[in-house]
């Protein structure tokens, strides 16, 4: 891979990161009503107004606010919660480290569970182990997020008192070292499944057409008329069939941000999903502007690596 | 003495003694000392510092790490906590406190009367919504001519202090840790120094707060607890499962629907309090701005009034839990509460015979129109908009129902907090809300807001429907002076006669809540922030 | 069309998205009783009276679910219709004019797509107020990448060939050309992203009624969910119907999505995709 082709895919982050900044500032202009009670709050005093004013360049023309706008997020100063009353990205730095936990955990498993059901529906296609496959992943696609938190709550934890509801280690007994990891995955349990699920239809559904498609190749074919092992034309199949889960981890890491603010929510897990919902509650725009641009450049960060990783896997594609 | 007489003698005293000790202490069996207690807190308190706002959160998370100088027992009255007794001087204009001298900070440093003078001159008077409108204009000054004596010298005789001294109304922070500094941005809110019976020991934000227990705290013996746990738990259901997981052992509310399942659940205790320390004795009351022409006339607002079915709201919205508003004044200030007041009653035909009255005719279509009605052109349509908390949808489900009912159309329009405190005192843009206005200890701090004259401005939760009656403001001026409780009680029955007369509100229900908490703990007072200073748990 | 209709997914899809279509068109003769009045007691159970139990307010749940699938095929049709629109309009430009034309409609269909579609729609309400028209607006503006990138796809491998070289040459002006030659080719794989489509914003309707950002004057499966997380344990019917409600409409469209993609890439015809 050379290192032209790095660098313009890097170079191709910044419009996309400035088409983001530029649609957060855009929207907090045209929403109505003063900028400045969106980003202070509605109890401010003149001086915290005052501040803010200068902080943001409010008073100044639209041009040169967004070049504020944009200096000020290029150093890193999102600006300054009002009700946290702490700088924006502390706050989000504070949290986020709980939902990374836990929707790479929820990656991990969703992959691992999508890549098994989707090579097992592509093998037996078309015959009723398929379409049970594909409905079960769909319906898992289709339950609401807050339902299943609540039946696994319900079923997985009071039910049987195998896993606990709330929080990410357990309040009593203050656990160290491998004990502590114990701890928390026994918590992570059953926000990562219900995560996954929702999750799953995705990654099912891209490995089921993968192999299929790779199984359809001349070169399946002939290596089939040929006599080699079903096991090797699958494998074959199959390292083909990753090349799409890897690129559309960019869209699973916006789907699963999404299905972590209600999950973190019921199970109190304390992440940036729960962070969204309370700031919702108390229109704490600064954070919930800060969680846009968060979320937008995850994804879009995720993109790049993905593509990347797709040309270092598959050396037929170029993009030169 | 002989045999028989002895044991009279004897019985005599020890049935004395019992009905002395506290109920709480004989209704569960004896304290057992250590375990960790963790409680579900359904909001990230931001800061431990309760002393710099009136935010529920932060109160029910840092309460247990302060004290007042006074505290409050089960009756609402007031006990000695941080002044062990006090006088009153020249009818209530002075009031004298003698401290206690064997209290130290969680850092060892004495406690003394320099603290309270601090803490009420830089601190609460500063920040403390309620105790900054309510003391704020009345008191003169503070002395302190010794170590251990505090004197609060008001402008006129003032007869809330007592009951506005505890934890929840003024708790007292340290001169020596926010001296100098501004009180709002101190490091020391994070990591808080108290006097209470717990000391802190970590906040994970948006997570827990972790408590130890105060071994030099100055009620020997007490707390029994080595350890307090506070789980953020946003969600109220998950705090139910909590709870029945075993997961977390005490809650602050039990939302209605669960109730009725935890209460016949021998593995749970429950208790109902109308004490919350965000705000006590609460009320949730319509507010008709007075404002708007079609309000005016007190017909309209009687007809609105006895188109409510109160009893329908106490059951479906608070699942039975809490009493329907007999007087403008919460029946927990009993001293203050009006019986036997003359309340609107629910009668439909009535409020439809009212507003025909008025000039509000039914006519083709459901909503009534006006048809010469003072201040309204012919053919407006008697539509309303009813603004309120989205926790309050229910209440606007219902009203529009109801007074659909009688030929009113009614808008529910639910507000965000932030967004409806500006809405309505600032722009004092609606027609009618819903507001659950909490009375607190005294109706000097929680009433008086709502009506007087001078409480019409942008301040949030303030007299809402901008209502004008010199002869009330007069009497709540009398009632704030008047300290003997005898001789208040007709001064606030005469305002409540007033007040139900000219409907600038409508009182629905008074709403309390359950408390609950797993069967091998107790000891709890849910009557106060303090509610775990005396709490235990069997292993 | 109908050959996708012998697999059963295809089947079970088409029957589901039907199904739901035709209830909420007839929303008023299925269940004529208001969904907001109370007409029965709080917390009944399924019952004859009310097929799917009373709220918590007395409601009938059916009515709900009926009246709630109206208000969110409603939201997804409208947003389609948005979409669709720029979508197509996008895709043809960039497919047909190709070149530098073509680049910078792409990379901003990429910026686009990036954007994550339920934190704008959070702010949006959060800055402007809930309202059905706010989430119209939104997912509509940020749905069309999908159906751009297909249109152009598929007018990009027609624009090329001799037959529009030969009507160009008859004089046919571009715009006719695109209408009546290339677009409908483009239709099939166009309905396998709109159906997913459809049934991503019926979830994220849900979603925002269920966090309580959801339009307060319009009953929605969303709100419905919203309101019953508090009975779970008590009325089981009040978050079951609801939810399944939702799961099987975006089922039933999602199915559709396969199927119609069968068909537009057969894959067990030899033929490399």
């Amino acid at each position: 891979m050379s290192g032209r082709y790095l660098l313009r895919r890097l170079a191709q982050v910044v419009p996309a990161v400035a088409a983001i900044v530029i649609t957060a500032f855009v929207v907090i202009h045209v929403a109505p009503g003063d900028p400045v009670l969106a980003l202070a709050g509605q109890h401010g005093d003149a001086a915290y107004y005052a501040l803010i004013r200068a902080k943001f360049g409010l008073d100044r023309p639209l041009p040169e606010q967004l070049l504020v706008y944009v200096a000020n997020v290029v150093r890193g100063d999102l600006g300054v919660s009002y009700v946290h009353g702490r700088p924006v990205v502390a706050v989000v730095l504070e949290r986020l480290p709980a939902t990374l936990v836990l929707m790479t955990a929820a990656l991990i498993v969703s992959s691992i569970v999508g890549i098994t059901l989707g090579v097992t529906a592509a093998r037996r296609a078309d015959r009723p182990t398929d379409l049970i496959v594909r409905i079960a992943a769909l319906v898992g696609y289709a339950t609401p997020s807050f339902w299943l938190a609540q039946i696994a709550a319900l079923t997985l934890a009071l039910g049987t008192g195998w896993f606990p509801v709330q929080g990410i280690t357990d309040a009593r007994q203050a656990w160290t070292g491998w004990r502590y990891a114990a701890d928390v995955i026994h918590h992570l349990a059953l926000p990562t499944l219900v995560l996954a699920i929702n999750e799953l239809a995705l990654t099912t559904r891209l490995v089921r057409t993968g192999v299929l498609e790779a199984l359809a190749t001349d070169y399946v074919r002939t290596a089939r008329a040929k006599g080699l092992p079903e096991r090797s034309v699958v494998r074959h199949a199959f390292r083909n069939a990753l090349l799409p889960v890897v690129t559309v981890i960019g869209g699973r890491v916006g789907m699963l941000f999404t299905g972590a603010v209600l999950v973190e929510t019921v199970f109190a897990w304390p992440g940036l999903g729960q962070l969204l919902l309370s700031s919702i509650q108390t229109r704490d725009v600064p954070i919930l502007l800060a969680l846009f641009l968060l979320v937008s450049l995850a994804v879009i960060l995720t993109n790049v690596v993905t593509d990347l990783a797709y040309v270092w896997l598959d050396p037929r594609i170029r993009y030169e | 003495m002989h045999r028989g007489q002895r044991w009279i003698v004897l019985s005599a005293l020890v049935a004395s003694v019992t009905a002395v000790t506290p109920a709480w202490l004989h209704a569960q069996d004896t304290p057992t000392r250590g375990g960790t207690l963790v409680v579900a807190i359904s909001a990230d308190p931001g800061h431990l510092n309760p002393a710099i706002t009136t935010s529920g959160a932060t109160h029910t998370a840092a309460e247990l790490l302060y004290n007042g100088l006074l505290g409050r027992d089960e009756r609402g009255d007031a006990i000695p906590d941080l002044a062990e007794s006090w006088t009153i001087e020249q009818a209530g204009a002075v009031y004298r406190f003698r401290l206690r001298n064997d209290v130290t900070w969680h850092d060892g440093t004495r406690f003394t009367s320099a603290d309270v003078k601090y803490a009420f001159e830089e601190v609460l008077l500063k920040f403390h919504a309620r105790t900054k409108a309510s003391m704020g204009g009345a008191l003169a000054g503070i002395d302190t001519p010794d170590e251990r004596t505090v004197v609060f010298r008001f402008k006129q005789p003032y007869a809330p202090l007592l009951l506005q001294l505890d934890a929840t109304e003024a708790p007292i922070v340290a001169k020596h840790i926010y001296q100098g500094s501004d009180p709002q941005t101190n490091p020391a809110n994070a990591q808080p120094i108290g006097t209470g019976p717990f000391k802190f020991v970590s906040y994970r934000k948006g997570a827990e707060i972790r408590l130890a227990r105060n071994p030099g705290y100055f009620k020997k013996g007490l707390p029994y607890l080595d350890e307090l746990v506070m789980r953020v738990i946003p969600d109220p259901g998950t705090q139910v499962l909590a709870l029945e997981n075993g997961e977390v052992d005490f809650l602050w509310s039990v939302p209605g629907p669960d109730q009725t399942r935890l209460k016949s659940d021998s593995r749970f205790r429950t208790a109902q309090t109308s004490y919350h320390p965000g705000g006590s004795n609460c009320i949730m009351t319509v507010s008709f701005n007075l404002e708007r022409p079609f309000l005016k006339d007190v017909r309209v607002r009687r007809a609105i009034a006895q188109a409510l079915d109160r009893e329908a709201f106490l059951r479906q919205v608070l699942f039975g839990e809490g009493r329907v508003a007999t007087a403008p004044i919460s029946s927990e200030l009993s001293w203050a509460h009006a019986r036997g007041l003359s309340m609107p009653s629910f009668d439909r035909a009535e409020a439809e015979r009212l507003l025909d009255g008025v000039g509000w005719k039914k006519e083709r279509d459901t909503t009534r129109v006006a048809r010469g009605v003072a201040g309204v052109s012919d053919g407006a349509r008697l539509a309303i908009e009813f603004l309120h908390f989205p926790a309050f949808t229910k209440y606007g489900e219902l009203m529009r129902q109801q007074l659909g009912a009688v030929g009113i159309d009614v808008t529910p329009r639910p507000l965000e907090p932030a967004v409806f405190a500006p809405t309505v005192f600032k722009d004092r843009n609606f027609d009618t809300n819903v507001i659950s206005y909490c009375n607190g200890p005294d109706p000097e701090i929680g009433v008086r807001r709502m009506y007087h004259s001078s409480q019409i401005g942008p301040a949030p939760f303030t007299n809402a429907a901008a209502y004008r009656n010199e002869r009330v403001d007069t009497l709540f001026d009398l009632g704030g002076r008047t300290v003997e409780r005898d001789k208040r009680t007709p001064i606030y029955r005469q305002i409540q006669e007033i007040v139900v007369q000219d409907l600038p509100y409508y009182w629905l229900v008074e709403t309390p809540t359950t408390r609950a908490w797993s069967a091998r703990c107790g000891g709890f007072k849910e009557w106060t922030g303090l509610f775990a200073e005396a709490a235990f748990c069997k292993r | 069309m109908s050959s996708a209709l012998r697999t059963p997914g295809g089947v079970l899809g088409f029957t589901l998205t039907l199904l739901f279509i035709a209830l909420a068109l007839a929303a008023h003769i299925v269940a004529p009783t208001d969904p907001f009045a109370s007409v029965g007691s709080p917390l009944t159970p399924p019952s004859r009276a009310h097929t799917f139990g009373t709220d918590d307010l007395g409601r009938d749940v059916f009515s709900g679910i009926v009246h709630g699938t109206r208000t969110s095929l409603t939201v997804a049709f409208a947003v389609i219709a948005i979409a669709s629109g720029l979508g197509i309009a996008v895709g043809a430009v960039a497919g047909y004019r190709g070149g530098s034309v073509d680049d910078v409609l792409m990379r901003g269909t990429e910026v686009v797509q990036i954007v994550p579609r339920f934190f704008l729609a959070v702010i949006v309400i959060a800055l402007f107020g809930p309202g059905l028209d706010r989430v119209v607006f939104v997912l509509g503006l940020t749905s069309w990448p999908a159906i751009a990138r297909v249109v152009r796809a598929e007018t990009l491998s027609l624009a090329r060939r001799e037959f529009v070289d030969a009507v160009h040459a008859l004089g046919a002006r571009t715009p006719r050309i695109l209408v009546r030659h290339i677009l409908p080719n483009a239709i099939p794989t166009a309905l396998v992203v709109i159906s997913l489509n459809a049934a991503s914003v019926i979830l994220l309707e849900a979603g925002l009624g269920f966090i309580g950002l959801g339009d307060p004057r319009s009953i929605s499966l969303g709100y419905l969910a919203n309101n019953a997380q508090r009975f779970l344990r008590v009325a089981w019917w009040m978050t079951l119907f609801p939810g399944a409600a939702i799961a099987l409409a975006v089922l039933g469209l999602n199915l559709v999505g396969d199927a119609l993609s069968e068909l537009a890439n057969p894959r067990r015809s030899g033929r490399t995709a």
